[in-house]
């Protein structure tokens, strides 16, 4: 029993020592601690900037919409069909005279019926952000967690 | 061994727990304060604010994809009265100044007296009015011209600056053609931004769209996609080339004939697509102003479809479509014109008391006999006549697709009290004693001129949602005729226009048609007229029905010389514009 405790004083680790290991372990706990506060901070900051990036972008899109808007009107008022036949008349032409028009026939040729507007006004797809973008760090935790025990929950 | 002082440990340690539970309690007691609830509704404020999203109302297209009816942004012009009642703490000159710097300024860019200005400053609508409309639907360039002006003299002292000046942006409607086929269109009203008359009044809930009300957060994290809600767009059955090609031929002849005002209707007979709908006189939708002008009870915005009236003799074609498919007379049965035909004890005459003689049918609508088409309706009788009538749709409205069509007037011997009498088969025989609208006339012809089947006429062509275009399909509405009795009464119409060197005939090109000159009521007081033709070709294979209509012509009060040379040139417009060759060539490419 003496040799025992004598083996456990000899080899026993120096109270500096003991004191350093549990300093180390506090800060490895705090250099842990400081990085996901700081990855979180910096997921935060990014998304908020990115918020505020697609806030403007959204204001830009409906700005521009609505000076599309304008000037298509614009530009349909300036080729209006008084306006084209004035330019018409000014450039020296003249109104057809039935009777002088050649008629060819054409086999298989049909007149163009109205036009189709679905292309051309087809409305891009309207993206759904993910929940990463919106999501705080704890409510991704609260969410796994919710699955991991949902899954459990139904496994047989 | 008992602790002397265990009673002051357990006190200390009491006092500090209640120091220690008592922080707790505190900050539940100050989260549930009504100070904390106010303070967390004041902060909800600033979380984020309900937005309504407007949607752009529909663009309107023609058959081309030309735009009719656009948006464009203006502005209204308001100034921040609580910012000015602000000035008041500054000094007792500053507000008087500054009024009058923004009065100064509206009367020079925003078309108001430097008065108006003041007053609307001085006396706003309530005492905690904070804000006042100056000025709406302000254009483009004035209100950037206003803004820039703001924005430069922002630190310049009160009374020389225009910082209780507000803008605010909306779409109004722009028609992009001015008052190319406002009676079709019809217009929106800034003060309500809802259709009135038209299009724009039958399709005003898909062109107006819904708007979207939602939470907008102020916290970048939480941003979400803003919804841009926009109405529906319409494309209409008619090429503006041909609606404006009409629409001349309409202003001059009216001009020329000094009628008081005029309609052509141009319908595809086979579809129902109205191809052109032109009214004069007609008012400029940019110039609301003035929208009235034109207009009266008399005048209506779109007589093609809300104005009725007694047709003449264009009505003729029914009475003897109705009798060539009931079987009671055939094209070689003849009439003997005596000048007179006596119904009961009233005597039906033709115009001028002209005597005819022996006549066929067609002989009867070539020459238009009054008496020959009142025999007809005789033979064929008051139940079949007025059957066929409302097989035709006559005192029924088309359903066209366009706001403010009228029914026409139409006395039945089967509706007690509709003051029908016997006398009424012999005049409704020829258009007189019943009204009907252009439309009406239109569609019931088109049973004529496509093989007894009578199409809906609409205007719409297709509707754009979502970047998917659903186009109209025609419709067919009724048969009232059979196919063969429709070709029958084809032929006759075109031989009847042919024996009689029509001044309608285009060379090259067979038609149908027939011509209508009614007196307008009362008909001894003034020998004022409706002239009119309604007609259709190519013979073989329709591909227009036009029908033209001049209220009371000066130069000549006849149809086949007022009404008649327009339909020709009419005719001759849209072969122009819809590529119809010749009916020798267009046969000839035809397997």
């Amino acid at each position: 029993m003496n040799n025992i405790s004598q083996f456990v004083l000899k080899y026993r680790q120096a109270s500096w020592r003991v004191q350093l290991q549990w300093l180390v372990l506090f800060v490895l706990g705090l250099v842990a601690v400081a990085l996901v506060a700081f990855g979180y901070l910096n997921i935060s900051s990014r998304t908020t900037r990115t918020g505020r990036e697609i806030q403007t972008l959204k204001e830009n899109i409906l700005s521009e919409q609505k000076e599309n808007a304008d000037l298509e009107t614009k530009l349909a008022s300036l080729t209006s069909s008084q306006v084209m036949a004035q330019r018409a008349r000014d450039l020296g032409f003249l109104p057809v005279d039935p009777a002088s028009i050649i008629y060819i026939v054409v086999p298989g040729y049909t007149t163009p019926n109205g036009i189709d507007l679905s292309s051309a006004e087809t409305q891009p797809v309207t993206p759904v952000t993910p929940p990463e973008y919106t999501q705080s760090l704890f409510d991704w935790f609260a969410e796994k967690m919710q699955s991991t025990v949902s899954v459990s929950g139904v496994r047989p | 061994m008992k602790n002397p002082h265990t009673w002051r440990y357990l006190t200390v340690q009491i006092l500090l727990a209640l120091i220690g539970l008592s922080i707790p309690a505190q900050i539940i007691h100050l989260q549930n304060s009504a100070e904390a609830k106010a303070i967390l509704d004041a902060v909800d404020r600033y979380n984020g604010w309900d937005e309504t999203f407007l949607p752009k109302r529909g663009d309107i297209y023609d058959r081309e994809g030309h735009l009719l009816a656009g948006n464009q942004t203006v502005y209204e012009v308001g100034v921040n009265l609580d910012a000015l009642k602000a000035l008041d703490a500054l000094d007792a000159n500053a507000r008087a100044a500054q009024e009058n710097n923004i009065a100064s300024t509206a009367q020079e860019y925003l078309d108001m007296t430097y008065n108006e200005a003041m007053d609307k400053m001085a006396n706003p609508p309530f005492p905690d009015t904070t804000y006042i409309v100056l000025a709406d639907n302000v254009a483009e360039d004035k209100a950037q011209a206003l803004m820039t002006m703001k924005t430069s003299s922002l630190y310049e002292p009160v009374g020389k600056n225009l910082n209780q000046m507000g803008f605010k942006s909306h779409f109004q409607r722009s028609y992009t053609e001015g008052s190319l086929a406002s009676n079709v269109l019809g217009r929106v009203p800034s003060q309500d931004n809802a259709g009135h008359s038209g299009v724009e009044e039958k399709y005003n809930s898909p062109l107006a769209g819904s708007s979207i009300t939602v939470w907008v957060p102020a916290d970048p994290i939480l941003v979400r996609d803003l919804p841009t809600p926009v109405g529906t767009t319409l494309i209409l059955t008619f090429r503006r080339e041909v609606q404006a090609a009409i629409e001349a031929i309409l202003d001059a002849a009216v001009s020329n004939t000094g009628a008081v005002a005029g309609t052509i209707v141009v319908m595809d007979p086979k579809t129902g697509e109205i191809l052109a709908m032109a009214t004069s006189p007609r008012p400029n939708l940019n110039d609301l102003a003035h929208y009235g002008d034109t207009l009266s009870n008399e005048h209506p915005l779109n007589p093609a479809i809300s104005k009725d009236y007694e047709s003449g003799s264009v009505f003729k074609i029914f009475t003897m479509a109705a009798a060539l498919d009931k079987g009671v007379v055939t094209p070689d049965t003849t009439y003997f014109d005596t000048g007179i035909f006596m119904i009961g004890d009233v005597a039906i005459r033709n115009w001028n008391n002209t005597v005819w003689g022996l006549q066929d049918m067609t002989g009867c609508l070539q020459h238009s006999i009054n008496t020959c088409l009142a025999w007809v309706a005789t033979k064929l009788g008051k139940e079949d006549f007025y059957s066929y009538l409302q097989k035709f749709g006559i005192g029924h409205t088309t359903g066209i697709d366009l706001a403010g069509e009228a029914p026409g007037q139409i006395r039945l011997p089967t509706v007690t009290g509709s003051g029908w009498t016997p006398i009424d088969l012999g005049t409704n025989a020829f258009g007189q004693g019943l009204s009907v609208t252009p439309i009406q006339m239109v569609m019931a012809a088109s049973a004529i001129a496509n093989d007894g089947q009578m199409v809906y006429p609409h205007v719409l062509y297709a509707t754009v949602q979502d970047g998917k275009q659903q186009n109209t399909s025609p419709m067919v509405v009724a048969s009232p005729i059979r196919a063969d009795t429709a070709r029958t009464l084809n032929e006759m119409l075109a031989s009847s226009l042919e024996n009689e060197a029509s001044k309608a005939l285009v060379p090259g090109y067979r038609l149908a048609g027939k011509t209508g000159t009614a007196q307008i009521a009362p008909y001894a007081a003034n020998n004022a007229t409706n002239a009119s033709f309604i007609g259709w070709g190519p013979f073989d294979d329709p591909k227009f029905l036009v029908y033209v209509w001049l209220e009371k012509p000066q130069t000549d009060i006849w149809g086949s010389t007022v009404a008649a040379p327009v339909f020709k040139q009419v005719v001759e417009k849209l072969i122009v514009l819809m590529g119809i060759p010749p009916d020798n060539i267009r046969l000839q490419s035809e397997p």
